[in-house]
């Protein structure tokens, strides 16, 4: 315990000596940083995962960023685009675009630039890979009407729609290259980013050096940047350690943060914050006897989510006990009022009782066995993957474990071959209508992993996304979370992710948010001498 | 290359009185201590999975959140994991799982290899080329493809990593028993077999196998060392035997390298019964073999 | 000689297709394909039918077999492999530097291998059931029954530990920094070759074995150790030849299998490539892959077979 006494000490005087010695920030010097994982391609419009973000975010802009200094990773700020307005209807969002901006090539970028790439990622042309289309259903169209301004018409007015456009994914790419190959960028790097592309070397790492001609005068600070691809956590660890790496932006576990305070003392800082991805369980409605709610609120009657939020923080990249939005976060239930819920009872005995009537009043015997899918992910799946069998086996359940291969995963998911699996979801930003559709009708949402139709949840989903009061939303959002988690246990929750940036002092201007997809353009980042 | 029939022949005598029996592990004790040192091990690890369940001090799926990763102790001999398990009971267990897979997959590799051996060089001709013909595809082919396509094909659990291990050890024994089995067709045995009319299998199987039991035997012991540590390396990689099961290559997996440091026990102890438990295999299955057949060491 | 050199070069065709063929099969068996390996990851939840649709058509995975197949074969016979489905990037890109890393750590543990096995197999049959003999044999079957992924935790754990040292984060080529280079390869290859020196010293010590049964050695009994080293001399370069190929047999496999030894110590080596491939579902890396390694193995096998016919008199012209 003496040690997570120490790193919190440290996290928190880091915080607060933080404003104390602002120190001006000092140019120089190429950051190093192991990705644990290697871009598919280069293509963000396509790809989804931080393996791509992390080395190649640093040479794109994007039409709007999350506010590199906010730690809720939240608020909109101007990037590309150097402001906005939104129409009273809420359908048309005009946005003034920034000038002067040259792409590494030396050409303008102008609006037709911008209107090109999302008209790439909304309205891809026929064989062209757009992971993020169905995100934008709303858009009607993207107009550049003169250089210096976009529109976005929508069908209806959306309350996130300003969110969807601060993905980090949508960079924006030059339309003249779109207009002669739209795969182009697939396996090319050109953009308007704080640094320069240099090489890939695959299986080896990705170089960027300082963009000269960056928009943002005096950013970025560092000469360049360095990503390594390295698979094994161990070596990554090992990296930092042997400061020959300042920081993983993906995040370490417990574990490696309390070996690396203790190895370099005020040499390392440690960032913390809950992380906007979870495990979740679902329970396939078609199978029997999971096709009986009172079966499935057994299953989460049967965890103890507040002891694993003490036990497994120490042994997992998890933490907080969580509803169905980040804890923290304005749509997010108090914990006090979370503690109401089926399986969030601060009394694990009276819960593991309930549980057992409930199996036998199913008639579900004792012993009763099944088979548990888990995705072959070591962490923190495995770790999960442990605690839930163990837990059911608490109250009679016999729980196999099967794991699949990541690859093989979500595939086998989909076909619906399981009787209760391991589920994933994390977003780049918290925003109830991203993080809550996972649970809408798989009618309407295929990747409804529980196989139901609930009309009720529907109508719900819908009214808050409407909801113009967030007073009235968070009340929605609340009846929300009741009906999928506890009344009808649709979906049970694991615990919330918890993200640990060890990183060396050495780094400033780097932010901590809930997601491992932001802040990595690197342009307010700058190391000591 | 070939077994002599004499030593094979020694081996398959039914009629050995017991006394000779005797005499000949004394004998093997005597002149090959390091066989028998092998043999003690080999024992020991038998007896632990057979009697797992008298033997384990705790179960070894009972967690303990108020004992995560404690040390060595009076309670815990060795230590708990991360979920507070006992970590001598899991070893325990775990020698289960390696005992289970290990036999497994060496008796199955064994049995079809040197039944493909045999049949090869039995028929001879075009059906002999035809099996060495992919035989050599399977040696040229990478074997880590072979057992990553098996477990992706079928995925993971005990059932399944006893057929990925034991797939890439077919083409092996294939080769050897073929070489073996090949001096034996020769023999007046096998030809007064055929003249009097016997059916192929019934040759094959009464005839020809017995006589290659020698180089099959040596085969599958050497496999077992092999295949129980490439059971702990499927599992270490997350490919093979699934928690909660208990199985050593799974407790030197994730949180022993992670903790390797402030709890190394989870990562020395199931390490060294790996170590100890093929050593033990190879020491005695490398001494059998010197004992067997003097001639086949050169192969 | 040209004959028999011919003859077994042709030899490898038909091994080569079958190989082929194989990896071919077995790819499709394996469920899943690079389009869901790619789209179907997170929550995913707005991904359409449509989109992965249309990237099987652009990949060709939606063609008949048979005509992915003629396709593949018919690349092949041209030694184009084509790009990579999960990276589009050709594959001699892909595959480059991880081979020059497999191939240096392949070589490298080969030679560790033979260097341990040489001295320490004649030093155990000169000393033929003596404590050196037992000693000889328990060092190197612990070594074989040692798991390379605990050996090689344990080791970088001590040198963090002990030596503050960290390896180097990339590979470097030998030519470009030696000393990088070998910083991070030296104990991967010690690591390996102490491994795969088991099998070579059991068969240094039994043809040693044999020479000392000779009779003109067994004279020389008495005239102590050095003099018999220098009258086997002659006779042990033929013993030397075996091992030489049970090590350089072991070859193609330390080229493509060492995923373990890869991942403990951090190596993008050709094995994690193998497994990466297999998992993204990448068929045109896997299949290039396979067909390498597979031509490295006969390569090695052929290699082999030449030197025995050059240097051994008996087996020429089989």
């Amino acid at each position: 315990m003496k040690s997570f006494a120490r790193v919190f000490a440290l996290a928190a005087a880091a915080l607060f000596a933080w404003p104390l010695h602002a120190q001006s920030p000092h140019y120089g010097g190429e950051l190093v940083f192991p990705v644990p994982s290697e871009p598919p391609s280069y293509d963000g419009h396509r790809e989804e995962t931080f393996g791509l973000i992390h080395p190649i975010a640093p040479f794109y802009n994007t039409l709007l960023r999350v506010d590199p200094n906010d730690k809720s990773g939240t608020k909109p700020y101007p990037s590309l685009a150097e402001s906005w307005t939104e129409s009273k209807d809420g359908k048309t969002y005009t946005f003034r675009i920034r000038k002067g901006v040259k792409f590494h090539d030396g050409s303008e970028m102008t609006s037709k630039d911008i209107k090109a790439s999302y008209d790439k990622i909304i309205f891809p042309p026929a064989g062209v890979g757009s992971s993020r289309k169905g995100q934008y259903a709303d858009v009607e169209s993207v107009e550049a009407p003169d250089p210096g301004t976009v529109v976005f018409k929508l069908k209806h007015p959306s309350g996130s729609f300003i969110a969807s456009l601060l993905s980090p994914y949508n960079f924006i790419y030059k339309a003249d290259i779109l207009a002669k190959d739209p795969h182009w960028y697939e396996t090319h790097i050109m953009g308007t980013g704080p640094f320069v592309f240099v090489e890939h070397v695959k299986g080896s790492h990705v170089l960027g050096k300082k963009n000269p001609n960056y928009w943002d005068q005096g950013k970025p600070y560092l000469d360049g940047f360095r990503a390594v691809f390295m698979r094994d956590s161990a070596a990554q660890v090992a990296a930092v350690r042997g400061e020959r790496a300042q920081i993983q932006f993906r995040g370490f576990t417990p574990a490696n943060r309390d070996d690396l305070v203790k190895a370099l003392g005020n040499k390392i800082t440690v960032d913390e914050s809950p992380w906007d991805c979870i495990l979740l369980v679902a329970i396939n409605h078609k199978k029997k006897p999971f096709d009986d709610p009172r079966v499935r609120r057994a299953l989460t009657l049967a965890l103890d989510r507040w002891e694993a939020s003490k036990a497994l923080s120490r042994i997992a990249i998890v933490k907080e006990v969580a509803g169905v939005q980040v804890p923290g976060t304005p749509f997010a239930t108090p914990p006090d009022e979370l503690a109401k819920l089926a399986g969030y009872w601060h009394d694990a005995e009276k819960s593991r009782a309930e549980a057992k009537r409930l199996l036998k009043e199913a008639g579900v015997p004792d012993g009763f066995s099944f088979t548990f899918m888990n995705r072959g992910v070591p962490m923190p799946y495995e770790p999960l993957g442990v605690w839930l069998i163990d837990q059911w086996r608490k109250v009679g359940l016999n729980v196999t474990q099967k794991v699949i291969e990541p690859a093989a995963y979500f595939g086998a998911l989909r076909r619906g071959e399981h009787d209760v699996a391991m589920d994933f979801q994390c977003g780049y930003i918290v925003e109830p209508d991203l993080d809550m559709y996972k649970f809408t009708s798989s009618s309407r949402n295929p990747a409804n992993y529980s196989f139901y139709e609930d009309p009720v949840v529907d109508k719900l989903y819908d009214q808050q996304s409407q909801a113009t009061n967030p007073e009235e939303r968070k009340k929605i959002v609340r009846e929300f979370e009741k009906r999928v988690l506890d009344e009808q246990a649709h979906y049970l929750m694991t615990l919330q992710w918890h993200r640990i940036i060890p990183h060396s002092s050495r780094l400033h201007g780097w932010t901590i948010t809930p997601s491992h997809y932001l802040n990595n353009t690197l342009d307010t980042v700058w190391l000591d001498p | 290359m070939a077994a002599s029939p004499h030593t094979v022949e020694q081996l398959n005598r039914e009629a050995i009185p017991r006394a000779r029996w005797l005499q000949a592990v004394l004998h093997f004790v005597v002149n090959r201590p390091l066989g028998a040192v092998g043999a003690v091990l080999v024992l020991l690890t038998a007896t632990l999975a057979l009697t797992a369940n008298f033997v384990a001090p705790y179960d070894p799926l009972s967690t303990d959140y108020g004992a995560m990763l404690s040390p060595p102790d009076a309670h815990h001999w060795l230590g708990t994991d991360s979920f507070g398990r006992d970590v001598l009971s899991r070893i325990i267990y775990g020698s289960r799982t390696a005992m289970t897979v290990g036999l497994g997959a060496s008796l199955l590799g064994a049995s079809i290899g040197s039944l493909i051996g045999v049949v090869s060089a039995y028929f001879g001709g075009r059906v002999d080329l035809l099996l060495q013909r992919v035989l050599d595809v399977f040696f040229a082919f990478p074997v880590i493809v072979l057992a990553l396509a098996v477990v992706a094909i079928l995925g993971t659990g005990a059932g399944n990593v006893i057929l990925a291990i034991a797939t890439p050890m077919v083409p092996r024994c294939a080769r050897v028993v073929r070489a073996a089995a090949l001096s034996v067709r020769e023999m007046p045995y096998v030809d007064a077999a055929r003249a009097s009319g016997f059916g192929h299998r019934r040759i094959i199987l009464r005839h020809m196998l017995p006589n290659v039991m020698a180089p099959i035997l040596i085969m599958t012991t050497a496999f077992l060392g092999e295949a129980i540590l490439l059971e702990a390396s499927l599992s270490f990689l997350g490919l093979g035997v699934q928690e909660p099961t208990a199985a050593w290559g799974l407790m030197l997996r994730g949180a022993a390298v992670e903790f390797a440091e402030t709890a190394p026990w989870m990562a020395i102890f199931p390490g060294l019964a790996i170590s100890l438990a093929v050593f033990g295999f190879n020491l005695f299955g490398d001494s059998l073999r010197d004992a067997l057949d003097p001639r086949l060491r050169t192969q | 000689m040209a004959f028999y050199i011919l003859k077994r070069l042709l030899a490898m065709i038909p091994t080569l297709l079958g190989v082929a063929t194989l990896i071919f099969l077995l790819l499709r068996v394996i469920p899943g394909d690079v389009v869901e390996a790619r789209y179907l990851t997170q929550g995913s939840q707005f991904q359409s039918q449509d989109l992965m649709n249309q990237e099987r058509h652009k990949l060709g995975l939606d063609k008949p077999l048979w005509r992915q197949f003629t396709g593949w074969m018919s690349g092949l016979a041209r030694f184009d492999f084509g790009l990579s489905m999960w990276t589009s990037a050709p594959i001699t890109d892909e595959i480059k530097l991880r081979f020059a890393l497999s191939l240096q750590l392949a070589i490298m543990a080969s030679i560790i291998a033979s260097c341990l096995a040489i001295p320490l197999g004649i030093l155990a049959a000169m000393k033929q059931d003596t404590w050196v003999d037992y000693s000889v044999r328990v060092f190197t079957i612990a070594g074989l029954a040692t798991p390379s992924f605990w050996l090689g935790t344990l080791m970088i754990l001590a040198m963090l530990i002990f030596f503050k040292w960290v390896p180097p984060m990339t590979f470097t080529p030998l030519w470009v920094s030696p000393k990088e280079n070998l910083a991070l390869l030296l104990w991967p290859a010690l690591a390996v070759g102490y491994r795969y020196c088991a099998v070579g010293t059991r068969m240094m010590r039994s043809t040693m074995l044999e020479v000392l049964r000779e009779d003109y050695i067994r004279t020389a009994r008495a005239k102590g150790l050095w003099l018999k080293l220098i009258l086997t001399r002659h006779a042990l370069k033929n013993a030397i030849l075996p091992v030489l190929t049970v090590i350089s047999m072991e070859f193609a496999f330390l080229l493509g299998g060492l995923v373990v030894t890869e991942q403990v110590f951090n190596l993008n080596g050709l094995g994690m490539l193998f497994v990466e491939a297999i998992s993204h579902r990448d068929y045109t890396l896997t299949q290039a892959l396979v067909m390498l390694v597979a031509s490295a193995f006969l390569v090695v096998n052929f290699m082999v077979d030449i030197a025995y016919a050059v240097l051994d008199p008996r087996i020429r012209y089989r």
